[in-house]
C-alpha cells in the first residue's frame, strides 16, 4: 500500500498544472449542483415530521425507535430542529433541542423527563450512532451548503432517473467520513443515494432514498430512507409519516422550555 | 402541538397516558444476622402520566400519581402526587398552577441550587427522587433568557425512614409536629425567582428563594427523641456551565442565611467541577466520561455535613449498542478525614420496553467523625427493573 501512496504522489507532482486546471472546473461544477440542490430546499420556513426507525443486526433482528421532529429555518445559519422520543419506550419523553451553525459546532440541549432535567450536551460526537442506529448524528443534522466541498464527477442513470453524481468531502471537524459520493436527480435534484466512506477511505455505508411525495412549495421528501452499513451487516430503515408544512411554528417554539412541554 | 401519541395516524390523541411498573430489590449484605437490621427489602410501585391538551394549543394538564407497596409493609409503603397542574403557554408567557416538580442546576455529583421542591427521603438514596410541590409559576420567555417567579404554598416535610431501616438517620426523629421558623408555619407561602439562559458556550442560572427551608434541623427534645425544625431561609444560587467541545466545566455556589432564632449558621457552599468526554472508543462501541467535582462548604461542624471537602472522580460509559447500556462508577472522598464512599450503576434495556438497572454502594474507611459514619455498616446493591406501557 506504501508503495502504492509514494507512486501516486510521484505522479501528482509530475502533472500538477493539468489536474489543478480540470479538479477547479469539476469543482465550480460541483458546486454549482450542490447550490442548486440546496435552492430548491430552501424557504420552507418550518415543517413537521413523525418518523419511525427500524434497526437491524446482521442476523437480521429488528428493534424500533419511533420520533418526532419539528424543525424551523433559519437563513445564514443551520436550522433549529426538535426531536422528541416516544420509543422505546424507557426514553419516552426524551427530547432534544439543536440550533446548527454549519461549520460552527452546534448547541444542543438533552431534556430528561424523569429528572426534569434540562442539560446542555456537547456537540463534538458528529460521527457517533444515533440510537444505536446506522446513522451517524452527522447523517441526519442539518445539510448546509458550506459544511462540505464538492466535486463533479459524472452524470448517470439511477434507478429511473438521470443523476448527477457529485462527490462531497467534509469542511467541519470531527467527520468520520473521508468523502461521500452523492447521486441527484437532474429534475429535481433530489438525494437518490449517498455512499459513505469512511477515515480509512473505504466504502462504509450506502444510504438509498425511495418513496418521494411532493409537498405544498414544490419540497420533495422521501417516505422511506435505508442505510446499509457494509462493514457490519447491520442496516436501518427510515419510514417517515405526517410531513407538514402548513401548520404554523414559531422561532419561539424552539427553546428550552418548549423541550419540557412537548407532547 | 406534536402529534407524537399515535405515531403513524393523521389525528392527534387528546390525551396521552403511559405507565410505568417498577420493582426494585434492596440487599444489605453487611447488616448482621443476629441483629432486628433488616437484610433485603422489596417493593413494586407503579407511576401513571396522564396528559391532555384539551385540543387547544395553549393549554396542556398533567396528572402523575404514584405508589408503591413495600414488603416491609406500614410506613414504607408510599403514595405521592408527583404532579397534577395546568400549563398556559404563549409566545413570550407561560404560566402553570397546581403540583409540580421542577430542576435547577448543572452538576451531577451533588445539587445545591436545586430547592423548589421536597426530597422524597423514602424513596432511593441518592436524594434525586422528590416530592410534588404546590406552586404557581410566571414566566417571561426573552430569546435566549428566561425569568420566572414562584409562588409556592403547601410546605411539604420531610419523611424520615423508621430507625429499624437501613440508611436511616441514626438517632430516633421524634413522631411529634415539627416545629418551624415561620409564625404560620407550614401555611407559611414561599418565593422563588430565577433568570436563567445561554450565550454562546455558556448556560448560566440565577435563584433566589426566600421561605421555610427543605432541609430540617433537629432539636433535641428531654424525652431524646430529635424534633424537626424548618427554619426560614433566604438563598441565592449560581449556576453555570461552559460548555467547549468534549470539555463541560460546571459550577453551583449557594449562600443560604437564617432568620433569627434557628441554631445554624448562615453559610456558603459550592460544586465545580469537569466532564470530559473521550468519544467513539473500541471501534465506535463506546463513550467514555470522566468527571471531577470538588464539594466545599464553609460550616464547621463535621458530624452532620458530610460535604466540606470532598472530592468526586467518576467515570460513565456509553454503549452505541441497541439496549442502550451504560455504566457508571464513582468515589467520593474527604479530602479531611480520608473517608470513601463508592458507587457503581449499570443498566440496559431488556426486551423492547424495559430497562434493569444494578446500583450498589459501599463506604469505606469512613472516619467515626464524618457525617456519613452512621451509614458505615450499610452497604448496599439495589436491583431494579422498570416496564413501560
Amino acid at each position: 500500500m506504501k508503495h502504492t501512496t509514494a507512486f501516486l504522489a510521484f505522479i501528482a507532482v509530475l502533472i500538477p498544472q493539468t489536474s489543478h486546471a480540470e479538479t477547479s472546473d469539476a469543482d465550480a461544477r460541483g458546486l454549482e449542483i450542490a447550490t442548486q440542490a440546496d435552492e430548491r430546499d430552501r424557504g420552507w420556513r418550518f415543517q413537521s415530521s413523525d418518523m419511525e426507525m427500524i434497526l437491524r443486526n446482521r442476523a437480521g433482528k429488528e428493534s424500533r425507535r419511533k420520533i418526532s421532529t419539528r424543525q424551523f429555518e433559519v437563513e445564514d445559519d443551520g436550522d433549529k430542529t426538535l426531536s422528541l422520543f416516544h420509543e422505546p419506550r424507557d426514553v419516552r419523553g426524551t427530547a432534544m433541542l439543536t440550533f446548527s451553525h454549519g461549520l460552527e459546532p452546534d448547541d444542543q440541549w438533552l431534556y430528561l423527563p424523569a429528572i426534569k432535567r434540562v442539560k446542555r450536551i456537547s456537540s463534538r460526537n458528529r460521527s457517533g450512532p444515533f440510537m444505536g442506529s446506522e446513522f451517524a448524528f452527522e447523517d441526519l443534522s442539518s445539510q448546509e451548503l458550506d459544511k462540505y466541498q464538492y466535486r463533479y464527477l459524472r452524470d448517470e442513470a439511477c434507478g429511473r432517473y438521470q443523476c448527477y453524481v457529485i462527490q462531497r468531502i467534509p469542511r467541519y471537524e470531527n467527520s468520520g467520513y473521508t468523502r461521500q459520493i452523492v447521486w441527484l436527480d437532474q429534475e429535481e435534484f433530489r438525494s437518490i443515494k449517498i455512499e459513505y466512506y469512511d477515515r480509512k477511505n473505504e466504502l462504509l455505508k450506502t444510504l438509498d432514498f425511495s418513496d418521494y411525495q411532493e409537498y405544498p412549495g414544490g419540497f420533495w421528501r422521501a417516505d422511506r430512507m435505508e442505510m446499509t452499513n457494509h462493514q457490519t451487516g447491520k442496516s436501518t430503515t427510515l419510514l417517515w409519516f405526517n410531513y407538514d408544512f402548513e401548520t404554523p411554528l414559531k422561532s419561539g417554539d424552539f427553546n428550552k422550555n418548549a423541550l419540557k412541554r412537548l407532547l | 402541538m406534536l402529534c407524537a401519541a399515535t405515531l403513524g395516524s393523521p389525528v392527534c390523541a387528546d390525551l396521552s397516558q403511559q405507565f410505568e411498573l417498577s420493582f426494585q430489590g434492596q440487599f444489605f449484605p453487611s447488616l448482621s444476622l443476629d441483629s432486628n437490621d433488616i437484610q433485603e427489602q422489596f417493593f413494586a410501585g407503579v407511576e401513571a402520566e396522564f396528559i391532555s391538551d384539551f385540543e387547544s394549543d395553549y393549554l396542556i394538564g398533567t396528572f402523575l400519581p404514584y405508589g408503591r407497596i413495600a414488603s416491609a409493609g406500614g410506613d414504607m409503603n408510599h403514595v405521592d402526587i408527583r404532579e397534577l397542574n395546568l400549563l398556559y403557554t404563549q409566545d413570550k408567557w407561560e404560566g402553570i398552577v397546581g403540583i409540580s416538580r421542577v430542576f435547577w442546576g448543572v452538576t451531577e455529583s451533588g445539587h445545591l441550587v436545586d430547592i423548589i421542591n421536597q426530597t422524597d427521603q423514602l424513596e432511593g438514596f441518592d436524594g434525586e427522587d422528590k416530592l410534588g410541590q404546590t406552586m404557581i409559576r410566571i414566566s417571561r420567555l426573552f430569546d435566549q433568557n428566561t425569568v420566572d417567579l414562584y409562588v409556592l404554598p403547601g410546605f411539604r416535610e420531610r419523611e424520615f425512614l423508621l430507625s429499624d431501616q437501613p440508611l436511616a438517620l441514626p438517632f430516633p426523629v421524634s413522631n411529634d409536629k415539627p416545629l418551624y421558623g415561620a409564625d404560620n408555619e407550614a401555611q407559611h407561602v414561599d418565593f422563588a425567582l430565577r433568570l436563567s439562559g445561554y450565550q454562546g458556550m455558556a448556560d448560566y442560572g440565577l435563584s433566589w428563594f426566600s421561605g421555610t427551608s427543605r432541609d430540617p434541623e433537629f432539636i433535641i427534645q428531654p424525652s431524646g427523641a430529635y424534633r424537626p425544625r424548618y427554619p426560614l431561609i433566604h438563598q441565592v444560587g449560581l449556576d453555570l456551565q461552559l460548555t467547549l467541545d468534549s470539555w463541560l466545566w460546571k459550577l453551583e455556589a449557594i449562600h443560604r442565611t437564617f432568620e433569627s432564632d434557628t441554631i445554624t449558621d448562615d453559610f456558603t457552599a459550592v460544586i465545580g467541577g469537569t466532564e470530559y468526554t473521550i468519544y467513539g472508543l473500541a471501534a465506535a462501541l463506546f463513550d467514555l466520561g470522566l468527571l471531577a467535582e470538588w464539594h466545599g462548604d464553609n460550616r464547621e461542624d463535621h458530624t452532620t455535613v458530610p460535604m466540606q471537602n470532598d472530592l468526586f472522580t467518576g467515570m460513565r460509559a456509553s454503549f452505541s449498542d441497541t439496549q442502550s447500556s451504560e455504566f457508571l462508577a464513582g468515589i467520593f472522598s474527604d479530602l479531611d478525614d480520608g473517608s470513601n464512599s463508592v458507587r457503581v450503576e449499570a443498566s440496559r434495556r431488556i426486551l423492547d420496553d424495559a430497562r434493569i438497572t444494578l446500583e450498589a454502594q459501599s463506604f469505606v474507611n469512613v472516619d467515626s467523625r464524618n457525617a456519613l459514619s452512621y451509614l458505615k455498616s450499610s452497604d448496599f446493591v439495589l436491583l431494579s427493573l422498570q416496564l413501560f406501557f
